[in-house]
């Protein structure tokens, strides 16, 4: 009886102090948004104050006619080669339209002796000049584009488009029997009379039903023919057939066999670079803010007002992701792309953006910033752009957002598992930049000279209070992990696989025993913890869970069929990614697997935590121990798993 | 208002400040003063909560210093004025204003009230086009801008002009007036000496002396007597002056002037005059400067694990 009372009081009790807890924590909460807010507003207006009226207007133009023009290329509304052939012909000749709704070419009539083509119904007649082939050319493609206008118009189209090809593209060697050609050349519209004969291809064709029509993954285009030029060199040559034809580039559905070629998606790739290229332009803005808070002490005041660190960062940079955000859907409303492009892009501007930041905390000069930004600029954009070309190819193409950006363009569906596969690296790996930037976001790192290894040092330890933070900054690693591990695959990709599959080990031992034991290595450097072997053993064995734990995420790589590929596997499988896949492998020895990387970690992180508890050169030297044990345990699994 | 024990710092090997104890008490001018190096400014960063003390332990206003809340009751002024030079004092003081959380008016009739006192007239030129003690003026102004109960100013007439040198040092003396508490280092001793109530003098990171200037006179100075007799005695000289000639004798203690009387009185005469020659702050910091040791190393790290 006495009970319930207390009880009811308790639960009351406990009610409350939820309540006040939740309340104090949205107070916090709306403290810090202001904060930032009202810091974000300064920014904007104080940079604004250092761009003199006539610059802005200057800039204004500069934009409005860059726009302007990227606009009409995109739209195909601006030819910078208007009329820039004549063209004699008949208002009455079949190929009248064609030429007149090309750009290029400037209809002129037959009589007028200053043209570079005569066309007539049967011949063309094309200048003894180099001008004059390349007027044939665009002629030619004036042609096609005209016929494979006409042909799409067509409302029957199996009239049209007679015979339809299904294109699947399978691995190279895999369906090409012994002595076929692989690459065969491109064949292309004959000269007058000829038909139009099929070219080699990289894979192989299977004719199906007319329904069937050619999906993304197939694609047809053309090409000139030897032939076509060796006829213009007589100076008279066939008029090219007003039939079907296919544009340059792929993702057309339907066309002349002749025309086939792998799948490329050019256009979607071009408009996709539009994307980064005012992320150039925000880091420069970005990083000369961050550098000119610690050029003379400036940012020592904000330091010394009611304001964290991590509200003065988010105060500077709310305005340029807030910019990057908006350009970014700007240039997606102009090219087509819906809000996965924009949900893609933005967290590569997020990571452009961190690693300015990063760099401008470490840079001690101007010029050193400048060296930043540029590698920044450099390195992200080969990141994020190269694998995209290879968006129809290979499952790797995934480790770039921009790879799901083309996709979008290119009208194609996009799973979430390969968006979160493609986007939560480069997310993950910006906050964690963000992070450790912030840690050095104080007096004793903005205002000195100090070397940026040094700094680097003082990032890492910043994010160390206490052993079990440890653990937590090995897991953290693992976007930068995942990042390296996929961009040597990447880079390794071309190589024979015999070449490959030791250097991708390597690179795998390299990257994550430097991943576990750098932080420690930070903290005893910073005299953050005693430098005892107990010490040392239990930070090693928390870095090496830590880092096990986080290492989990790589399962990711599983849902965009990285494991299907070598490279894949010899990467992942060590870490126990994928393992319930591979073919012969007993349960019980998998759980064993998917449980030895914790022991290897632990041990490796052990190893290297004594080297960094004893000296610098201890350190690189347990390193260097921990690599070659890593690297035979990576030998022994995939050699295990075939 | 503040406690400060054992406070240390080192700069990887090199020791900053080693072990600093002192205490300041609500509404009073404090004064840190020390030659360039001695430990000045990191003991100031470390109260503002700038820099993280290596050891010891620091209370300001009750708060530790890297509280923000502490922050919200300090108004600190760097030895430097870094102000953002394409900003007007107005925007400067009112983006200040507004991160202390103060209304608009309130800022802006509080600022304008400190830059009245200073006579700082041009409020809406770039600050980029001002002049050193303008911008100094400013950065005063921004330092005030949250009505403060405690002031940290590191060597706030550092490399300014005489007159802009008075204006400043009146100005503190006025706020010592509004009980305002002002944590102050120098290395021009002439400005602690009138306007500091106490003084620790530090140098190579070590406190060598504390108290009132009185009391460190008394403790490390030395003060000298000149007893001007109207008779020739064997202890005194004689000495020409516009009045004629003089007799006078330097001496180290009342007793000794007494003596002098006596003696004098004794052979007909008497003391026409005594002086009292005090050992200025900088005798006294110059004196103990050539004897204090070299700074010792700071022990050890923070041995967390």
């Amino acid at each position: 009886m006495t009970d319930e009372p207390s009880t009811d009081g308790d639960s009351s009790s406990d009610r409350d102090g939820i309540r006040a807890r939740l309340a104090h924590l949205w107070t916090q909460l709306v403290a810090h948004a202001r904060a930032v807010t009202r810091i974000a507003r300064w920014e904007v207006s104080r940079s604004a104050g250092t761009v003199d009226r006539r610059t802005a207007v200057l800039g204004l133009v500069a934009l409005v006619v860059a726009g302007g023009i990227a606009a009409g290329a995109a739209g195909g509304g601006v030819a910078l080669d208007r009329d820039l052939y004549r063209v004699g012909i008949a208002a009455d000749s079949p190929y009248y339209d064609a030429v007149e709704q090309s750009p290029t070419l400037d209809p002129r009539p037959i009589s007028d002796a200053n043209v570079e083509l005569i066309v007539t119904e049967r011949h063309v007649s094309v200048a003894d000049t180099r001008t004059g082939d390349a007027a044939y050319g665009a002629f030619r493609d004036a042609v096609e584009s005209y016929n494979e206008r006409q042909m799409l118009a067509e409302e029957n189209e199996s009239a049209a488009f007679p015979v339809v090809v299904t294109l699947q593209y399978r691995e190279r060697g895999a369906l090409v029997p012994a002595g076929s050609r692989v690459d065969g050349g491109s064949g292309g519209a004959g000269t007058a009379g000829d038909s139009a004969g099929p070219s080699g291809t990289d894979g192989a064709g299977e004719s199906d039903s007319p329904a069937d029509t050619t999906t993304g993954d197939g694609s047809v285009g053309t090409g000139p023919s030897a032939s076509d030029a060796a006829a213009a060199d007589d100076g008279e040559v066939g008029a090219p057939p007003l039939g079907g034809a296919a544009s340059l580039f792929g993702g057309d559905t339907s066309g002349s066999p002749a025309n086939i070629n792998p799948p490329f998606p050019f256009a979607s790739l071009v408009l996709a670079f539009a994307f980064l290229v005012p992320m150039n332009f925000v880091i420069q803005a970005y990083g000369s803010s961050i550098l000119n808070e610690r050029i003379n002490r400036r940012g020592e005041l904000l330091l010394v007002a009611p304001v964290s660190p991590g509200d003065i960062v988010a105060g500077k940079t709310l305005p340029y992701l807030l910019g990057t955000v908006a350009i970014t859907t700007v240039i997606a409303a102009a090219v087509g792309g819906g809000l996965v492009s924009i949900a893609a892009v933005v967290p590569v501007g997020l990571l452009f953006l961190s690693a300015t930041f990063v760099g401008a905390m470490f840079a001690r000069s101007f010029k050193e910033l400048t060296f930043v930004t540029v590698t920044v600029s450099v390195f992200l954009t080969t990141y994020t752009f190269v694998p995209a070309i290879f968006t129809n190819v290979t499952p790797i193409a995934l480790i770039s957002p921009l790879t799901l950006v083309v996709r979008d363009l290119g009208g194609g569906s996009i799973p979430l598992g390969e968006f979160a596969f493609s986007v939560a690296p480069i997310l993950l790996a910006a906050v964690v930049l963000f992070l450790l930037g912030t840690g050095v976001y104080r007096e004793e790192d903005m205002f000195t000279q100090r070397s940026v290894p040094l700094k680097f040092l003082d990032a890492l330890d910043s994010r160390i209070s206490r052993p079990r933070s440890v653990a937590s900054l090995s897991a953290l690693s693992i976007p930068f992990v995942f990042i390296a591990e996929l961009l040597a695959i990447a880079v390794l990709f071309i190589l024979p696989i015999d070449v490959t599959v030791p250097l991708v080990l390597v690179a795998v031992a390299v990257v994550e025993e430097f991943a576990k034991s750098l932080h420690v290595y930070a903290a005893f450097e910073k005299g953050r913890f005693a430098r005892t072997i107990r010490t040392s053993l239990v930070l090693g064995g928390l870095s090496g869970l830590g880092f096990f734990v986080g290492e989990k995420f790589t399962a990711i790589a599983q849902i965009a069929g990285l494991q299907s590929l070598t490279l894949g596997q010899t990467a992942f499988a060590p870490a126990g990614i994928g393992l319930a896949d591979s073919a012969g492998v007993v349960p019980l020895v998998a759980v064993g697997l998917l449980l030895a990387p914790l022991v290897l970690h632990a041990v490796t992180a052990s190893v290297t935590a004594l080297g960094a508890s004893r000296s610098k050169s201890a350190y690189a030297l347990s390193l260097v121990g921990a690599i070659a044990i890593h690297l035979v345990y990576n030998l022994q699994v995939v050699s295990f798993l075939g | 208002m503040i406690t400060v024990e054992n406070l240390r710092k080192a700069y990887g090997d090199f020791p900053a400040v080693v072990g600093s104890d002192f205490a300041v008490e609500s509404g009073e001018v404090f004064g840190i003063v020390g030659p360039n190096g001695a430990g000045k400014t990191t003991t100031l960063k470390m109260l503002a909560g700038l820099v993280e003390p290596t050891a010891g332990t620091a209370s300001v206003l009750g708060f530790d210093p890297e509280d923000p809340e502490m922050r919200r009751k300090l108004g600190f002024l760097p030895e430097e004025s870094p102000l953002y030079e394409d900003m007007t004092p107005r925007s400067y003081l009112r983006f200040f204003a507004d991160l202390y959380d103060v209304p608009r008016d309130v800022a802006d009739e509080r600022t304008s009230r400190v830059l009245d006192r200073l006579d700082l007239e041009y409020r809406d030129r770039r600050i980029g086009d001002m002049s050193k003690g303008m911008k100094r003026k400013v950065a005063i102004a921004r330092s005030l801008v949250n009505d403060p109960d405690l002031l940290i100013y590191d060597e706030p007439a550092s490399g300014l002009d005489p007159l802009t040198t008075n204006v400043v040092l009146d100005f503190v003396q006025e706020l010592r007036d509004e009980d305002k508490t002002v944590v102050f280092s120098a290395h021009n001793l002439f400005h602690v000496e009138s306007i500091c109530d106490r003084v620790v003098i530090m140098n190579r990171g070590e406190i060598i002396a504390r108290g009132t200037v009185p009391e460190i006179r008394a403790k490390h100075g030395e003060t000298t007597y000149r007893v001007y007799t109207t008779v020739s005695l064997p202890q005194t000289e004689t000495e020409t002056g516009p009045d004629g000639e003089r007799h006078v004798a330097v001496v180290d203690d009342m007793a000794a002037v007494e003596s002098l009387r006596e003696t004098a009185e004794a052979a007909g005469g008497r003391v026409a005059d005594i002086r009292t020659d005090e050992a200025s702050l900088e005798d006294i910091f110059l004196r103990l400067a050539a004897d204090a040791p070299t700074k010792s190393t700071v022990e050890g790290g923070r041995g967390r694990s």
